[in-house]
């Protein structure tokens, strides 16, 4: 009993932290498992307020377990999007019309309303495999693939990883790296960074697709402290090269003076933009760093998971995150867990509210509010219940909030009071179903 | 620091291990990924979309 409890704690560490410093989708192995496939499912809605993102979102983790404590994870996922998101242009005393991306319509803002690009629809599909496995006596390795692809959007990487046990087990290190190849097909074309929005169907500023390379690496360590905690350490390093923009962006090319965006010489019986709007140019690199750090504690029953990750970036932006959960039991087969998560960004050096006329363009610039300075709370439960035969229902409702500030100091004319951060409130709603453990 | 084998069974219980619930935790980074600048730090940095 001693030694199955001892090869099945050590194992799951050793996988659970080979797992960590991948993609999230691979499932802790526990090593006392029977050869056979279980199942992880779930259906999440994430609805945004005023009309804005919606997704309908079904995943499927499948896990086959082999004997010698092999396994293969395969992972699906399917995504329904809709909704509107912020254009990046700022909010104006008078109604605004926008070239759509595809160049083939306009939209019309109200007077005093955020401008939304509302002809976001798309359907997403995520793929991914891994296979693990112990070799030596103290290592376990892994190697995958994951894949997505949605209209404008293909993605194709592969990751492995490798860790090793010390300390009689009680200590494990873990290396990872991943590979990611991008390709980006935006609607109506890539529009060149900074140049203006168009008319109806002429499409001169754009570009053919672009690519984008992404190398992830990540350092760890898991450490089991006493019987009733554990705590992880990572270090992560992320470079990206290639087209980092994100091609439906635009700011508003403001007068100098009054802060107001500047009309535009339409051209007569063609529809097209009413005001000058310049799509947005960011850097074609972004190196990130994180420290991220996690403990578990056992108490009673009851768990308490508590994480903090700090990031920083060449872009100028650092993050803290905390993340809270605290699970507790609720007789012999249910729990509930409460969950709070605390989020809080600077903005990248390039951020800017808008552009001025008569100014030099910057080399970049974006008002992509996620790219601003703002704080994010998620409060949440969850609720699960074991069935008698031995499976897992769940359902999870959060609630998540960004509220964010304007640099004082960019706004110019009548801007404060009528230009704010877009604010964001959603709920996130999850249904889930494992089975077959 | 650390415990002997005999004193790991309450580190081998499902709710102790670092990602109890994989595929939340998935669903998590990808919407967090989606909405803030920063990713990753747990395990591989998100990707794979061209998230509004």
């Amino acid at each position: 009993m001693t030694g199955q409890k001892k090869g099945s704690v050590s194992t799951a560490l050793a996988a659970a932290t080979c797992t960590l410093l991948g993609a999230t989708p691979s499932a802790p192995v526990q090593a006392d498992e029977s050869p056979g496939w279980s199942f992880d499912t779930a259906l999440l809605y994430y609805g945004e307020s005023d009309d804005r993102v919606q997704d309908a979102s079904l995943n499927v983790l499948a896990k086959r377990s082999f004997l010698d404590d092999k396994t293969l994870t395969l992972g699906l996922s399917v995504d329904a999007l809709t909704g509107a998101s912020p254009s990046g242009a700022i909010a104006q005393d008078f109604p605004q019309t926008f070239t759509r991306p595809s160049g083939n319509d306009v939209y019309t803002v109200p007077a005093g309303e955020l401008p939304l690009d509302d002809t976001f629809r798309d359907t997403r599909v995520a793929l991914s495999a891994s296979w693990e496995q112990p070799f030596a006596r103290l290592y376990r390795g892994s190697v995958g693939v994951t894949a997505s692809d949605e209209y404008d959007y293909t993605h194709a990487g592969i990751n492995a990883r490798l860790s090793r046990d010390f300390n009689q087990r009680n200590t494990t290190l873990s290396f990872g790296v991943a590979f990611a190849q991008d390709d980006i097909s935006p609607v109506g074309g890539t529009p060149a960074a900074l140049s203006p929005m168009l008319d109806v169907s002429d499409l001169g500023n754009r570009r053919g697709d672009e690519t984008k390379d992404v190398i992830d690496a990540v350092i760890g360590m898991t450490q089991v402290v006493s019987r009733n905690l554990l705590v992880q350490l990572n270090y992560s390093y992320s470079s990206a090269s290639g087209y980092l923009t994100d091609p439906y962006k635009v700011l508003t090319l403001v007068d100098g003076v009054t802060g107001e965006a500047v009309p535009r010489a339409g051209t007569p019986g063609i529809d097209g933009p009413s005001h000058e709007f310049r799509f947005e140019s960011r850097p074609d690199e972004r190196t990130k760093h994180s420290l991220f750090g996690q403990a578990k504690y056992y108490r009673h029953g009851k768990v308490l998971d508590a994480s903090y990750r700090y990031m920083t970036d060449d872009w100028e932006i650092d993050s803290h995150t905390l993340d809270l959960r605290y699970r507790i039991p609720w007789g012999d087969a249910r729990f509930v867990e409460p969950h709070l998560r605390y989020y809080t960004q600077s903005e990248a050096d390039f951020f800017r509210v808008s552009l001025t006329e008569g100014e030099p363009l910057p080399l970049y610039a974006s008002s992509d509010y996620r790219l601003g300075d703002f704080d994010a709370l998620t409060a949440g439960l969850k609720y699960g219940w074991m069935t008698s035969g031995g499976n897992e229902w769940n359902l999870r409702l959060e609630w998540y909030m960004q509220r964010g500030e304007l640099d004082e100091s960019q706004l110019i004319g009548n801007q404060p009071g009528m230009v704010e951060y877009p604010d964001l409130d959603a709920i996130i709603f999850q249904v889930g179903y494992r089975f077959g453990r | 620091m650390g415990v002997e084998p005999w004193d790991r069974d309450v580190l081998a219980k499902d709710e102790m291990q670092l990602t109890p619930d994989p595929v939340s935790a998935a669903l998590d980074d990808h919407i967090y990924f989606s909405k803030e600048a920063s990713s990753g730090g747990r395990g591989f940095g998100g990707g794979g979309c061209g998230c509004n």
